[in-house]
Protein backbone atom coordinates (compact mmCIF):
# COMPACT_ATOMS: atom_id res chain seq x y z
CA UNK A 1 0.00 0.00 0.00
CA UNK A 2 1.73 3.02 -1.45
CA UNK A 3 -0.77 5.60 0.20
CA UNK A 4 0.90 4.79 3.61
CA UNK A 5 4.69 6.31 2.45
CA UNK A 6 2.67 9.33 0.71
CA UNK A 7 0.99 10.07 3.45
CA UNK A 8 4.51 9.23 5.76
CA UNK A 9 5.82 12.24 3.27
CA UNK A 10 3.19 14.60 3.66
CA UNK A 11 3.53 14.45 7.32
CA UNK A 12 6.92 15.13 7.04
CA UNK A 13 6.40 18.42 4.60
CA UNK A 14 3.75 19.51 7.61
CA UNK A 15 6.35 18.90 10.38
CA UNK A 16 9.08 21.03 8.29
CA UNK A 17 6.88 23.73 7.92
CA UNK A 18 5.90 23.57 11.48
CA UNK A 19 9.17 23.74 11.80
CA UNK A 20 9.98 26.83 9.92
CA UNK A 21 7.04 28.29 11.52
CA UNK A 22 8.00 27.91 15.02
CA UNK A 23 11.60 29.62 14.20
CA UNK A 24 9.90 32.46 13.00
CA UNK A 25 7.48 32.69 16.49
CA UNK A 26 10.84 32.15 18.19
CA UNK A 27 12.20 35.20 16.27
CA UNK A 28 9.60 37.66 16.80
CA UNK A 29 11.85 39.85 18.64
CA UNK A 30 14.89 39.12 17.03
CA UNK A 31 16.40 42.71 15.58
CA UNK A 32 16.02 42.71 11.52
CA UNK A 33 15.27 39.12 11.45
CA UNK A 34 13.26 38.15 8.28
CA UNK A 35 10.76 35.45 8.45
CA UNK A 36 11.20 32.23 6.41
CA UNK A 37 8.30 30.44 4.07
CA UNK A 38 8.22 26.52 3.58
CA UNK A 39 7.02 26.22 -0.05
CA UNK A 40 6.50 22.75 -1.07
CA UNK A 41 6.24 20.51 -4.74
CA UNK A 42 5.04 17.14 -5.69
CA UNK A 43 7.32 14.05 -5.88
CA UNK A 44 8.17 12.23 -9.31
CA UNK A 45 4.85 10.29 -10.91
CA UNK A 46 4.92 7.09 -11.27
CA UNK A 47 3.18 6.22 -15.25
CA UNK A 48 1.54 3.33 -15.50
CA UNK A 49 -0.03 4.42 -18.57
CA UNK A 50 1.71 7.39 -20.37
CA UNK A 51 -0.99 9.84 -22.01
CA UNK A 52 0.06 9.72 -25.62
CA UNK A 53 0.34 6.37 -26.25
CA UNK A 54 -1.45 5.03 -29.82
CA UNK A 55 -4.33 2.22 -28.23
CA UNK A 56 -5.24 1.10 -32.11
CA UNK A 57 -4.02 1.19 -35.64
CA UNK A 58 -6.42 4.19 -36.79
CA UNK A 59 -4.03 6.36 -34.02
CA UNK A 60 -6.03 7.09 -31.50
CA UNK A 61 -4.08 8.27 -28.38
CA UNK A 62 -4.55 7.70 -24.81
CA UNK A 63 -5.74 10.97 -23.55
CA UNK A 64 -4.80 11.35 -19.90
CA UNK A 65 -3.17 7.79 -18.74
CA UNK A 66 -2.73 6.61 -15.61
CA UNK A 67 -0.15 8.06 -13.26
CA UNK A 68 0.01 8.12 -9.64
CA UNK A 69 2.23 10.90 -7.96
CA UNK A 70 4.62 9.71 -4.78
CA UNK A 71 3.89 12.55 -1.98
CA UNK A 72 5.44 15.77 -1.50
CA UNK A 73 9.04 17.22 -0.54
CA UNK A 74 10.22 20.53 0.70
CA UNK A 75 11.63 22.21 -2.84
CA UNK A 76 12.60 25.58 -0.24
CA UNK A 77 12.92 27.29 2.81
CA UNK A 78 13.25 31.27 1.59
CA UNK A 79 13.63 34.00 3.26
CA UNK A 80 10.88 36.76 2.52
CA UNK A 81 12.65 40.27 2.10
CA UNK A 82 10.19 42.31 3.73
CA UNK A 83 10.86 45.29 5.75
CA UNK A 84 10.31 45.08 9.88
CA UNK A 85 9.60 48.31 11.23
CA UNK A 86 11.51 51.13 13.33
CA UNK A 87 12.12 51.11 16.67
CA UNK A 88 13.31 54.26 17.89
CA UNK A 89 16.18 53.98 20.48
CA UNK A 90 18.31 56.49 20.34
CA UNK A 91 21.24 55.07 20.63
CA UNK A 92 24.12 57.25 18.54
CA UNK A 93 25.51 53.58 16.82
CA UNK A 94 21.83 52.18 16.87
CA UNK A 95 21.68 51.58 12.99
CA UNK A 96 18.38 50.84 10.77
CA UNK A 97 18.60 50.12 7.20
CA UNK A 98 15.34 51.52 5.19
CA UNK A 99 15.28 50.21 2.11
CA UNK A 100 17.56 46.94 1.04
CA UNK A 101 20.98 46.58 1.74
CA UNK A 102 23.19 45.21 4.40
CA UNK A 103 25.58 45.74 6.50
CA UNK A 104 29.39 44.10 5.42
CA UNK A 105 31.48 43.30 9.20
CA UNK A 106 34.22 41.39 9.36
CA UNK A 107 34.44 38.12 11.45
CA UNK A 108 37.94 37.15 13.26
CA UNK A 109 39.36 34.50 10.65
CA UNK A 110 39.03 37.88 8.14
CA UNK A 111 36.12 36.48 6.78
CA UNK A 112 33.33 38.77 5.34
CA UNK A 113 29.98 38.56 6.83
CA UNK A 114 26.29 40.46 6.46
CA UNK A 115 24.29 41.75 8.76
CA UNK A 116 20.94 44.51 8.66
CA UNK A 117 20.92 44.10 12.65
CA UNK A 118 22.51 47.91 13.16
CA UNK A 119 22.88 47.57 17.11
CA UNK A 120 26.38 48.39 16.66
CA UNK A 121 28.72 49.96 19.85
CA UNK A 122 32.05 51.05 20.30
CA UNK A 123 35.21 48.95 21.55
CA UNK A 124 38.41 50.20 23.29
CA UNK A 125 40.36 50.69 19.83
CA UNK A 126 37.25 52.93 19.56
CA UNK A 127 36.03 50.39 16.07
CA UNK A 128 32.44 50.20 15.28
CA UNK A 129 31.52 46.69 16.56
CA UNK A 130 28.40 44.49 16.40
CA UNK A 131 27.10 43.23 19.57
CA UNK A 132 29.01 40.09 19.46
CA UNK A 133 32.72 42.33 18.90
CA UNK A 134 32.56 41.66 15.05
CA UNK A 135 33.92 45.48 13.41
CA UNK A 136 32.27 46.75 10.31
CA UNK A 137 34.10 46.36 7.06
CA UNK A 138 34.47 50.34 6.58
CA UNK A 139 36.80 50.22 9.44
CA UNK A 140 35.63 53.60 10.60
CA UNK A 141 37.52 54.35 14.17
CA UNK A 142 36.05 57.45 16.43
CA UNK A 143 38.86 59.77 18.18
CA UNK A 144 38.44 58.60 22.04
CA UNK A 145 38.28 62.25 22.27
CA UNK A 146 34.93 62.58 20.24
CA UNK A 147 32.11 64.20 22.10
CA UNK A 148 29.13 62.92 20.07
CA UNK A 149 28.84 60.96 16.62
CA UNK A 150 26.29 61.57 13.72
CA UNK A 151 25.54 59.40 10.68
CA UNK A 152 23.85 60.78 8.21
CA UNK A 153 21.25 59.03 5.90
CA UNK A 154 24.22 58.62 3.12
CA UNK A 155 26.33 56.73 5.76
CA UNK A 156 28.64 59.92 6.58
CA UNK A 157 30.19 59.24 9.69
CA UNK A 158 30.82 63.36 11.84
CA UNK A 159 32.58 63.41 14.70
CA UNK A 160 31.96 66.40 17.07
CA UNK A 161 35.00 67.73 19.45
CA UNK A 162 34.82 69.94 22.38
CA UNK A 163 35.08 73.56 21.76
CA UNK A 164 34.64 73.24 18.00
CA UNK A 165 31.36 74.01 16.83
CA UNK A 166 31.95 72.15 13.86
CA UNK A 167 31.74 68.43 12.98
CA UNK A 168 34.68 66.76 11.49
CA UNK A 169 33.72 63.84 8.89
CA UNK A 170 35.88 60.61 10.24
CA UNK A 171 34.64 58.00 7.58
CA UNK A 172 32.00 56.29 5.76
CA UNK A 173 29.68 53.47 5.90
CA UNK A 174 28.60 52.09 3.25
CA UNK A 175 25.83 49.71 2.46
CA UNK A 176 26.26 46.13 0.49
CA UNK A 177 23.70 45.04 -1.86
CA UNK A 178 23.51 41.19 -3.57
CA UNK A 179 21.53 40.74 -6.67
CA UNK A 180 19.49 37.82 -5.43
CA UNK A 181 19.41 38.06 -1.20
CA UNK A 182 17.31 35.05 -0.78
CA UNK A 183 20.51 33.13 -1.65
CA UNK A 184 22.39 34.24 1.08
CA UNK A 185 23.38 31.53 3.72
CA UNK A 186 21.89 32.66 7.48
CA UNK A 187 24.74 31.94 9.57
CA UNK A 188 22.95 32.72 12.72
CA UNK A 189 23.56 35.63 15.09
CA UNK A 190 21.69 37.66 12.70
CA UNK A 191 24.97 36.75 9.70
CA UNK A 192 24.73 35.73 6.90
CA UNK A 193 27.47 35.01 4.05
CA UNK A 194 28.24 35.28 0.42
CA UNK A 195 27.23 32.13 -1.92
CA UNK A 196 27.24 31.12 -5.32
CA UNK A 197 23.32 31.61 -5.61
CA UNK A 198 23.64 34.99 -3.58
CA UNK A 199 26.05 36.62 -6.53
CA UNK A 200 28.39 39.03 -6.07
CA UNK A 201 28.64 41.85 -3.49
CA UNK A 202 28.41 45.46 -4.70
CA UNK A 203 29.27 48.00 -2.32
CA UNK A 204 27.08 51.36 -2.62
CA UNK A 205 26.73 54.74 -0.45
CA UNK A 206 23.37 54.57 1.39
CA UNK A 207 20.64 56.22 -0.59
CA UNK A 208 22.60 55.36 -4.31
CA UNK A 209 21.13 53.40 -7.30
CA UNK A 210 18.09 52.05 -5.25
CA UNK A 211 19.81 50.59 -1.56
CA UNK A 212 18.65 51.71 1.41
CA UNK A 213 19.48 54.79 3.55
CA UNK A 214 21.02 54.64 7.29
CA UNK A 215 18.33 55.56 10.10
CA UNK A 216 20.98 56.88 12.84
CA UNK A 217 19.02 55.95 16.77
CA UNK A 218 16.56 53.30 15.07
CA UNK A 219 16.82 49.51 14.96
CA UNK A 220 15.09 47.39 12.86
CA UNK A 221 12.37 45.10 14.37
CA UNK A 222 11.60 41.52 13.28
CA UNK A 223 9.38 41.46 10.65
CA UNK A 224 7.63 38.09 11.76
CA UNK A 225 3.89 39.08 11.61
CA UNK A 226 2.83 36.35 14.45
CA UNK A 227 -0.72 36.52 13.31
CA UNK A 228 0.02 35.33 10.48
CA UNK A 229 2.50 32.79 11.63
CA UNK A 230 -0.33 31.02 14.15
CA UNK A 231 -2.61 30.52 11.12
CA UNK A 232 0.13 29.06 9.16
CA UNK A 233 0.44 26.90 11.94
CA UNK A 234 -3.04 26.02 12.40
CA UNK A 235 -3.28 24.94 8.56
CA UNK A 236 -0.15 22.86 9.34
CA UNK A 237 -1.70 21.19 12.16
CA UNK A 238 -4.63 20.31 10.30
CA UNK A 239 -2.62 19.14 6.85
CA UNK A 240 -0.50 16.90 9.30
CA UNK A 241 -3.90 15.44 10.84
CA UNK A 242 -5.64 14.88 7.62
CA UNK A 243 -1.97 12.85 6.68
CA UNK A 244 -2.24 10.89 9.71
CA UNK A 245 -5.69 10.14 8.98
CA UNK A 246 -5.22 8.77 5.39
CA UNK A 247 -2.02 6.77 7.02
CA UNK A 248 -4.99 4.90 9.33
CA UNK A 249 -7.39 4.60 6.39
CA UNK A 250 -4.85 2.71 4.39
CA UNK A 251 -3.58 0.73 7.38
CA UNK A 252 -7.48 -0.36 7.75
CA UNK A 253 -7.33 -1.55 4.12
CA UNK A 254 -4.37 -3.20 4.87
CA UNK A 255 -6.23 -4.97 8.09
CA UNK A 256 -8.87 -6.26 5.87
CA UNK A 257 -6.67 -8.07 3.41
CA UNK A 258 -4.98 -9.84 5.98
CA UNK A 259 -8.28 -10.92 7.38
CA UNK A 260 -8.78 -12.63 4.35
CA UNK A 261 -7.64 -16.72 4.40
CA UNK B 1 -12.93 -20.95 -10.32
CA UNK B 2 -15.24 -18.41 -9.88
CA UNK B 3 -15.52 -15.07 -11.85
CA UNK B 4 -16.82 -13.30 -9.09
CA UNK B 5 -13.70 -13.43 -7.44
CA UNK B 6 -11.66 -11.57 -10.49
CA UNK B 7 -14.42 -9.21 -11.03
CA UNK B 8 -13.96 -7.98 -7.24
CA UNK B 9 -10.03 -8.35 -7.35
CA UNK B 10 -9.96 -6.14 -10.24
CA UNK B 11 -12.27 -3.74 -8.01
CA UNK B 12 -9.80 -3.95 -5.02
CA UNK B 13 -6.64 -3.24 -7.16
CA UNK B 14 -8.49 0.29 -8.64
CA UNK B 15 -9.35 0.75 -5.70
CA UNK B 16 -5.85 1.01 -4.00
CA UNK B 17 -4.53 3.10 -6.93
CA UNK B 18 -7.71 5.39 -5.86
CA UNK B 19 -6.66 5.36 -2.13
CA UNK B 20 -3.02 6.40 -3.42
CA UNK B 21 -4.04 9.44 -5.60
CA UNK B 22 -6.13 10.55 -2.41
CA UNK B 23 -2.95 10.00 -0.21
CA UNK B 24 -0.93 12.19 -2.83
CA UNK B 25 -3.24 14.55 -3.29
CA UNK B 26 -3.97 15.22 0.83
CA UNK B 27 0.07 15.28 0.88
CA UNK B 28 0.08 18.07 -1.85
CA UNK B 29 -2.66 20.24 -0.12
CA UNK B 30 0.10 22.88 0.78
CA UNK B 31 2.22 22.39 -2.51
CA UNK B 32 2.10 25.90 -4.21
CA UNK B 33 -0.13 25.57 -7.77
CA UNK B 34 -0.69 21.92 -7.31
CA UNK B 35 -3.59 20.28 -9.37
CA UNK B 36 -5.86 17.40 -7.91
CA UNK B 37 -6.12 14.15 -9.63
CA UNK B 38 -8.47 11.83 -10.00
CA UNK B 39 -8.90 8.27 -11.12
CA UNK B 40 -11.37 7.98 -14.05
CA UNK B 41 -12.38 4.26 -13.91
CA UNK B 42 -13.48 2.11 -17.42
CA UNK B 43 -15.44 -1.05 -17.89
CA UNK B 44 -13.19 -3.93 -19.28
CA UNK B 45 -14.92 -6.50 -21.23
CA UNK B 46 -13.48 -9.99 -21.42
CA UNK B 47 -14.81 -12.31 -23.84
CA UNK B 48 -14.82 -15.97 -22.49
CA UNK B 49 -13.57 -19.29 -24.75
CA UNK B 50 -16.29 -21.49 -25.38
CA UNK B 51 -19.44 -19.47 -24.60
CA UNK B 52 -21.16 -16.21 -25.40
CA UNK B 53 -21.35 -14.42 -22.80
CA UNK B 54 -18.39 -11.78 -21.77
CA UNK B 55 -17.67 -10.54 -18.10
CA UNK B 56 -17.06 -7.09 -17.59
CA UNK B 57 -14.57 -5.97 -14.94
CA UNK B 58 -14.19 -1.97 -13.52
CA UNK B 59 -10.35 -0.82 -14.14
CA UNK B 60 -8.45 2.56 -13.49
CA UNK B 61 -8.60 3.90 -17.27
CA UNK B 62 -6.77 7.29 -16.60
CA UNK B 63 -6.07 10.12 -14.59
CA UNK B 64 -7.45 13.80 -14.65
CA UNK B 65 -6.77 16.78 -12.87
CA UNK B 66 -8.94 19.40 -11.83
CA UNK B 67 -8.16 22.28 -13.41
CA UNK B 68 -10.05 24.61 -10.82
CA UNK B 69 -8.09 27.37 -9.70
CA UNK B 70 -6.58 27.57 -6.49
CA UNK B 71 -7.41 30.19 -4.44
CA UNK B 72 -4.58 33.11 -3.74
CA UNK B 73 -2.62 33.85 -0.90
CA UNK B 74 -1.06 37.76 -0.46
CA UNK B 75 2.52 37.17 0.10
CA UNK B 76 4.09 40.47 -1.44
CA UNK B 77 6.71 38.75 -2.72
CA UNK B 78 8.61 40.74 -5.39
CA UNK B 79 9.34 37.79 -7.75
CA UNK B 80 5.51 35.72 -5.66
CA UNK B 81 3.39 35.40 -9.13
CA UNK B 82 0.43 33.71 -9.75
CA UNK B 83 -2.04 33.38 -12.75
CA UNK B 84 -5.62 34.47 -12.36
CA UNK B 85 -7.14 32.02 -14.98
CA UNK B 86 -5.75 29.99 -17.75
CA UNK B 87 -2.53 29.47 -18.79
CA UNK B 88 0.86 28.25 -17.30
CA UNK B 89 4.35 29.97 -16.66
CA UNK B 90 6.74 28.32 -19.21
CA UNK B 91 10.18 27.16 -17.86
CA UNK B 92 13.72 26.01 -19.44
CA UNK B 93 14.83 22.98 -17.52
CA UNK B 94 17.33 19.87 -18.95
CA UNK B 95 14.80 17.85 -19.56
CA UNK B 96 12.85 20.68 -22.19
CA UNK B 97 10.70 23.26 -21.50
CA UNK B 98 8.23 22.30 -18.94
CA UNK B 99 4.61 24.38 -17.72
CA UNK B 100 4.10 25.33 -13.94
CA UNK B 101 1.17 27.31 -12.21
CA UNK B 102 3.62 27.54 -8.99
CA UNK B 103 5.18 31.12 -9.07
CA UNK B 104 7.41 31.42 -6.52
CA UNK B 105 10.40 32.73 -8.03
CA UNK B 106 14.06 34.03 -7.41
CA UNK B 107 16.61 36.06 -8.85
CA UNK B 108 19.79 33.77 -9.43
CA UNK B 109 23.48 35.60 -9.38
CA UNK B 110 23.20 35.97 -12.79
CA UNK B 111 19.94 38.32 -12.15
CA UNK B 112 17.65 35.93 -14.00
CA UNK B 113 14.26 35.21 -13.10
CA UNK B 114 14.51 31.19 -11.57
CA UNK B 115 12.21 29.04 -9.62
CA UNK B 116 13.22 26.90 -6.89
CA UNK B 117 14.61 24.79 -8.36
CA UNK B 118 16.96 26.96 -10.43
CA UNK B 119 15.34 26.48 -13.34
CA UNK B 120 14.83 29.53 -15.88
CA UNK B 121 11.61 31.34 -16.00
CA UNK B 122 10.99 31.98 -19.60
CA UNK B 123 9.97 35.45 -21.30
CA UNK B 124 7.90 35.30 -24.27
CA UNK B 125 10.72 35.25 -27.05
CA UNK B 126 11.87 31.96 -25.50
CA UNK B 127 14.66 33.96 -23.16
CA UNK B 128 15.42 33.63 -20.11
CA UNK B 129 14.19 36.85 -18.00
CA UNK B 130 17.42 38.81 -17.09
CA UNK B 131 17.05 41.78 -14.39
CA UNK B 132 19.65 44.88 -14.91
CA UNK B 133 22.56 45.27 -11.94
CA UNK B 134 20.37 47.16 -9.52
CA UNK B 135 17.10 47.49 -10.78
CA UNK B 136 14.92 48.65 -8.19
CA UNK B 137 10.59 49.11 -8.47
CA UNK B 138 10.00 46.06 -9.97
CA UNK B 139 6.29 45.28 -11.24
CA UNK B 140 4.70 42.93 -13.38
CA UNK B 141 1.35 44.06 -15.42
CA UNK B 142 -1.63 41.73 -15.29
CA UNK B 143 -0.28 41.67 -18.87
CA UNK B 144 3.12 39.80 -18.02
CA UNK B 145 4.91 43.15 -18.67
CA UNK B 146 7.71 43.30 -16.73
CA UNK B 147 9.01 46.78 -15.66
CA UNK B 148 11.82 48.21 -13.60
CA UNK B 149 10.88 51.43 -12.58
CA UNK B 150 10.42 53.35 -15.86
CA UNK B 151 12.17 50.48 -17.96
CA UNK B 152 10.41 47.95 -19.43
CA UNK B 153 12.61 44.38 -19.17
CA UNK B 154 10.53 41.69 -20.77
CA UNK B 155 7.54 39.94 -21.18
CA UNK B 156 6.63 37.02 -19.52
CA UNK B 157 5.59 34.17 -21.31
CA UNK B 158 2.27 32.85 -20.36
CA UNK B 159 1.62 29.53 -22.55
CA UNK B 160 -1.79 27.35 -23.17
CA UNK B 161 -0.93 23.53 -23.72
CA UNK B 162 -1.95 21.99 -26.64
CA UNK B 163 -3.64 18.79 -26.23
CA UNK B 164 -3.12 16.82 -23.01
CA UNK B 165 -0.46 17.56 -20.20
CA UNK B 166 1.73 14.95 -18.60
CA UNK B 167 2.52 15.47 -15.00
CA UNK B 168 6.61 15.74 -14.14
CA UNK B 169 6.63 16.13 -10.77
CA UNK B 170 7.96 19.27 -8.96
CA UNK B 171 4.78 20.91 -9.97
CA UNK B 172 5.92 20.63 -13.67
CA UNK B 173 3.33 19.65 -16.25
CA UNK B 174 5.00 18.55 -19.71
CA UNK B 175 3.16 19.10 -22.85
CA UNK B 176 3.86 16.58 -25.50
CA UNK B 177 1.41 18.03 -27.85
CA UNK B 178 3.29 21.74 -27.74
CA UNK B 179 1.76 25.14 -26.07
CA UNK B 180 0.48 28.24 -27.60
CA UNK B 181 1.25 31.49 -26.17
CA UNK B 182 -2.01 32.84 -24.28
CA UNK B 183 -3.08 36.84 -24.58
CA UNK B 184 -3.59 36.53 -20.45
CA UNK B 185 -4.71 39.40 -18.33
CA UNK B 186 -4.39 37.36 -14.68
CA UNK B 187 -0.31 37.86 -14.24
CA UNK B 188 -0.83 38.75 -10.20
CA UNK B 189 1.83 40.13 -8.59
CA UNK B 190 2.68 39.71 -4.66
CA UNK B 191 0.83 36.47 -4.20
CA UNK B 192 0.79 32.57 -4.77
CA UNK B 193 -1.67 30.12 -5.84
CA UNK B 194 -2.39 27.44 -3.36
CA UNK B 195 -2.98 23.61 -4.06
CA UNK B 196 -6.38 23.48 -5.66
CA UNK B 197 -7.21 19.90 -3.33
CA UNK B 198 -10.52 20.45 -1.61
CA UNK B 199 -9.51 18.52 1.93
CA UNK B 200 -13.41 17.67 2.71
CA UNK B 201 -13.63 16.11 -0.82
CA UNK B 202 -10.77 14.10 -0.18
CA UNK B 203 -11.34 12.73 3.18
CA UNK B 204 -14.90 12.25 1.80
CA UNK B 205 -13.75 9.99 -0.95
CA UNK B 206 -10.86 8.37 1.00
CA UNK B 207 -13.40 7.11 3.80
CA UNK B 208 -15.55 6.03 0.12
CA UNK B 209 -12.77 4.31 -0.85
CA UNK B 210 -12.07 2.68 2.12
CA UNK B 211 -15.26 1.03 3.14
CA UNK B 212 -15.79 0.37 -0.33
CA UNK B 213 -12.72 -1.87 0.31
CA UNK B 214 -13.71 -3.74 3.28
CA UNK B 215 -16.91 -4.39 1.66
CA UNK B 216 -14.98 -5.99 -1.29
CA UNK B 217 -12.74 -8.28 1.27
CA UNK B 218 -15.85 -9.34 3.08
CA UNK B 219 -17.71 -10.16 -0.54
CA UNK B 220 -14.37 -11.78 -1.74
CA UNK B 221 -14.58 -13.92 1.58
CA UNK B 222 -18.10 -14.62 1.13
CA UNK B 223 -17.77 -15.94 -2.29
CA UNK B 224 -14.87 -18.09 -0.70
CA UNK B 225 -16.93 -19.87 1.80
CA UNK B 226 -19.78 -20.32 -0.94
CA UNK B 227 -17.07 -22.16 -3.06
CA UNK B 228 -15.63 -24.20 0.06
CA UNK B 229 -19.29 -25.14 0.67
CA UNK B 230 -19.98 -26.54 -2.56
CA UNK B 231 -16.73 -28.16 -2.14
CA UNK B 232 -17.91 -29.74 0.80
CA UNK B 233 -20.89 -30.73 -0.45
CA UNK B 234 -19.68 -32.71 -3.29
CA UNK B 235 -17.43 -34.60 -1.41
CA UNK B 236 -20.18 -35.64 0.98
CA UNK B 237 -22.27 -37.31 -1.88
Amino acid sequence: MKALQIAATGMAAQQTRVDVISNNIANMSTTAYRPRVAEFSDLMYQQYMTPGTITSQVGTVVPAGIQIGTGVRPSTVSMTVAQGTMSQTGGELDLAIDGSGFLEITLPSGEAAYTRDGKLSRNPEGEIVTMDGYPLADGVVIPNDARRISIGRDGEVTAYFDNEPDGQSIGQISLVRFVNEKGLEASGDNLFKQTSASGDPERLVPGVDGVGVLRQGYIEDSAVDVVKEISDLIEAQRGYELNSKVITAADEMLAATTRLR
Amino acid sequence: MSSAIYVQLARQEGLVKEMNTIANNLANSSTTGYRSDQGVFAEYVVGRSGSADSLSMGVLGGHAFSEMPGALKMTGGTFDLALQGDGYFLLETDRGQRLTRAGHFQLNADGELVDPFGNRVLAEGGNPITFPQGASDIRFGSDGIISAGDFIVDRLAVVEPEGNMRRDGASYFEAPGGFAPTGTNGVTQGALEQSNVSTVLEVSRMIEVQRAYEFGQALLEREDQRVDQVIQMTRER
